[in-house]
């Protein structure tokens, strides 16, 4: 049997809610009118993260010399950290008329050499994939010449989408590396953690507060991760979906694979973090263990609560408007709410039905969901009297010209918003937005303008 | 000049700073007014393309792209995805231009885009540009010299205060435009092909995201072949301004390989007072010569005794190597991310074609680096001094305003070295 998976079965996935509404699956992109990242950036995304294993792309240049070093997932991994380093083949001409094949086996020798690392994943991408460059030999040879994984990623961009991509990184990881080692010890409390990739650090808002009640996270996929517990995840009793639908796949196949139970939820603002908290608890079903939980939810509130006093006066009366997609459209309104801040309005042009219906939850009746944001966000701005708008880099100059506060949803690439702590780094950067006079000052009239 | 190893000898790239044939020639087409750059492939890379230059500019960029999936590239010949783009793209706006660009993956299959292109009933101009050879610099050429070809009419004309200045991708928008002003001053009608200096610059205007805003018109471009002289900058222009030539047999040419430095911008000022007749420059121009002189006589002692790294794109480095030579800054190593017929000309005691990992293994070699952001992790973790150029500078800001060339920007580049030097030297003594 190959070891590629199917991309049909992948893109037909039954835990997803649109397959139960008999919704076709989006995959065919719009000539001409795309946007969003390919399939081998999605595995990036996924994969990446381990920062004990070598991730070497063959392909031409594109495809990891505009994308290494661009994503902050914090590791603690005391070697060298392989999240920050980019290795590939740079197919030339010469490799696409003869194969790259041993050019392939040549780095993979060579990073073997120079770098040892715990595992080697291995990226096809378009150019190989067509010239049909045989990755599952290769990486097999090589596995049983050093004894140590090499991983075939079969997620070349011209698949699909980023979304199909971490489908089919979590896909690389369920066959070729959970299930294929023992851990160590295990205890009642042993949690994988989906979908979490650390960016900034965003797990370690939260992690300690696992560690406290006594939650064991026996890997991850992929934040702060380790090959080597990833590869003992089939003794799990819980997995952890952090907002990221895109590994459901994974969850349903280890629950059929090893009975593993899964829940999905958020680390986004106060009330997320704690219902996160609980619902973990919860699950797995340890009547002492949500009691402690409860716990540690009112003593960590009453703290933050108190930490965000002083912003909490700065935000009284403040309204919003955000302008995002996906599951953003409704955590970050839930984080501002958190700080006092009325949402009057989100986007939701680029979310799940689901999303739609938890953003209306959280801005109630008198919200208003955007379908249209780019031509609704500005009049909205006038009928509600909005002081801050949170969106992309691109509506900057709506806010500029509404001269209202603006502040960039995707800052939390560079700080962590998660958790707790990370709702008073929130705070702290709307305070400074709606605190500095640029917005208002930079689109004065020039002298020579009438 | 040093040592030259043109190729490396590993199987691979390991912490590269090169980029790719395909980004390049989209810079390229982002200097062409209310151009739609159309990237022919899968839609990953015009994705990455896309937030890449994002990053490095702080502003909106327009791109396409054919969204190539992998039943398509079995069936199509590029005919359906290329088409079909056309029509999606201008159902939404009205571009004066679209840029086709290929990537590996159309090419690798074989796609016949000058074919489909002859089928586009809509201005396109189409270059090949897989990202299986050349680089950022060969992209940006081709595509210059593919706007020329299918753009510029031939003409017999010449206008006596016209010049055409043929600008290589690492020079960032304001370098540009002084590079055009200094001709203004001269009295010159100066046009630039590509020409960031008015669509990247960070302006901050009515922009629509959609489109490329600012740059050189489609309508200039097809006038240029009546310009009486044709200035190419950086060794990878010199066919670009050949295929100009082919245009009008009148026009002259007049090769840089850089502009950076006493030397060079000493020869480009020869250059225009003969070409107008004027024997005393702009005050303004003189004045920056002395201040020049002076940078390198102010630079000269903490240059002097450090050794430097350079890493970046040929005619990138041939400039900024130049400049330090010339204040006594001892280049020990300038690493290029392709071959090219440059590289016997760099200014350095070695000069090979390479990537960050080579950078540290001559870590005993240099002192401090000059390089994209790539070098950051790189010079923290081995304290070295750095200075920032070139793509990517994803951590820094006004990337579109650093000017290093002529006159002026020589002397900023030569203090913000000194400085940078003196800071490491200080740092390390503590």
């Amino acid at each position: 049997m190959s070891a590629k998976p199917k991309i049909r079965e992948l893109l037909d996935e039954s835990a997803c809610e649109h397959n139960k509404s008999k919704k076709v699956a989006c995959n065919a992109p719009t000539p001409g009118a795309t946007t969003g990242g390919c399939a081998f950036e999605g595995a990036q995304i996924s994969l990446f993260p381990y920062a004990d294993a070598a991730h070497l792309v063959h392909g031409p240049m594109t495809c990891l010399g505009s994308s290494w070093e661009t994503r902050a997932t914090a590791t603690s991994w005391q070697g060298r950290d392989f999240t920050q380093m980019g290795f590939t083949t740079d197919v030339s001409l010469n490799d696409v008329v003869f194969s790259g094949e041993k050019k392939l086996t040549d780095s993979i020798d060579y990073i073997m050499e120079h770098y040892a690392p715990e595992a080697i994943f291995v990226y096809s991408t378009c150019v190989t994939a067509l010239i049909g460059d045989d990755l599952d030999l290769i990486c097999k040879q090589a596995a049983e010449k050093y004894d140590v994984p090499m991983i075939p990623v079969h997620a070349p961009g011209f698949v699909g989408s980023k979304n199909l991509g971490s489908r089919l990184g979590g896909e690389a990881a369920l066959r070729h590396l959970i299930g294929s080692k023992e851990p160590e010890t295990t205890t009642p409390f042993d949690i994988n953690l989906i979908g979490e990739y650390n960016v900034t650090g965003d797990m370690w808002q939260y992690s300690h507060l696992l560690d406290e009640l006594g939650i064991r996270i026996l890997s991850t996929l992929s934040g702060d991760g380790r090959v080597a517990d990833i590869r003992t995840a089939h003794r799990a009793k819980l997995n952890v979906i952090v907002c990221a639908k895109s590994l459901i796949s994974l969850t349903r196949k280890m629950q059929e694979q090893y009975d593993i139970p899964s829940i999905s939820l958020s680390f986004y603002g106060k009330r997320d973090t704690s219902n996160g908290l609980l619902a973990i608890a919860e699950a797995l079903g340890d009547a002492e263990l949500i009691e402690r939980t409860k716990k540690l939810i009112a003593r960590e509130e009453a703290k933050l609560e108190e930490k965000l006093a002083p912003y909490k006066k700065v935000f009284a009366g403040k309204k919003a408007v955000l302008n995002t997609g996906g599951n953003k459209s409704w955590s970050i309104a839930s984080a501002l709410q958190d700080l006092g801040i009325e949402v009057v309005a989100t986007a939701v042009k680029k979310a799940t039905e689901a999303d739609r219906v938890k953003a209306r939850e959280y801005l109630g009746e008198e919200g208003v969901l955007m379908m249209n944001p780019g031509a609704e966000q500005a009049k909205l701005i006038d009928e509600k009297g909005a002081h801050l708008l949170l969106a992309g880099g691109r509506s900057l100059y709506t806010a500029i010209k509404k001269r209202i506060a603006f502040a960039d949803v995707n800052q939390e690439k560079k700080k962590s918003y998660g958790g707790y702590n990370g709702l008073l780094n929130l705070a702290e950067d709307l305070k400074n937005a709606l605190e500095n006079p640029v917005f208002k000052l930079v689109s004065r009239r020039a002298p020579w303008e009438k | 000049m040093g040592e030259v190893i043109n190729k490396s000898g590993k199987p691979l790239q390991v912490n590269p700073f090169k980029l790719s044939q395909p980004m390049g020639a989209t810079l390229a087409f982002l200097g062409i007014d209310k151009c739609m750059p159309l990237m022919h492939g899968g839609q990953g890379c015009t994705s990455f393309t896309k937030v890449f230059y994002t990053r490095h500019f702080c502003e909106p960029i327009a791109i396409q792209t054919s969204a190539v999936t992998d039943a398509i590239a079995v069936l199509d010949g590029g005919d359906y995805s290329i088409v079909e783009s056309v029509k999606n793209i201008t159902k939404k706006v009205t571009p004066s231009l679209i840029g086709l660009h290929t990537t590996g993956l159309p090419e690798t299959k074989g796609d016949d885009i000058r074919g489909v292109a002859g089928k586009v009933e809509f201005p396109l101009v189409y270059v090949n540009s897989p990202d299986y050879e050349g680089g950022l610099e060969s992209g940006w050429a081709l595509t210059c010299k593919a706007l020329i070809e299918q753009l510029v009419e031939p003409s017999e004309q010449i206008d006596v205060k016209k010049i055409v200045i043929l600008p290589h991708v690492s020079l960032q928008p304001i370098e540009v435009e002084k590079i055009k002003q200094t001709c203004e001053a001269f009295g010159f009608t100066t046009y630039a092909l590509p020409d960031l200096s008015t669509s990247l610059d960070g302006h901050l205007g009515d922009k629509q995201a959609a489109l490329s805003s600012g740059g050189i018109s489609v309508e200039e471009i097809k006038h240029l072949g009546d310009a009486t002289l044709v200035l190419s900058v950086g060794d990878s222009m010199q066919k670009c301004a050949a295929a100009l030539l082919g245009k009008n047999s009148s026009m002259r040419h007049q090769h840089f390989s850089h502009l950076s430095g006493l030397e060079a911008s000493d020869s480009l000022i020869e250059l225009l007072m003969q070409e107008s007749g004027i024997e005393l420059p702009q005050t303004n121009i003189v004045r920056w010569r002395k201040r020049l002189q002076d940078a390198m006589l102010d630079s000269h002692f903490s240059l002097g005794q450090t050794r430097f790294l350079v890493v970046g794109e040929p005619d990138q480095l041939a400039g900024i190597c130049q400049s330090l030579y010339e204040a006594g800054g001892r280049v020990a190593a300038a690493i290029s991310s392709v071959d090219s017929l440059q590289l016997e000309k760099i200014r350095a005691a070695k000069v090979l074609v390479g990537d960050l990992e080579d950078a540290e293994k001559l870590a005993d070699d240099y002192d401090l680096m000059i390089g994209n952001f790539h070098c950051e992790a790189l010079a923290h973790r081995l304290g070295k001094g750095l200075v920032t150029r070139g793509f990517p500078n994803w951590e820094q800001v006004g990337n579109a305003l650093k000017n290093d060339v002529l006159y002026e920007g020589g002397a900023y580049f030569l203090f913000e070295c000194a400085n940078a030097a003196e800071e490491w030297r200080t740092h390390k003594a503590s």
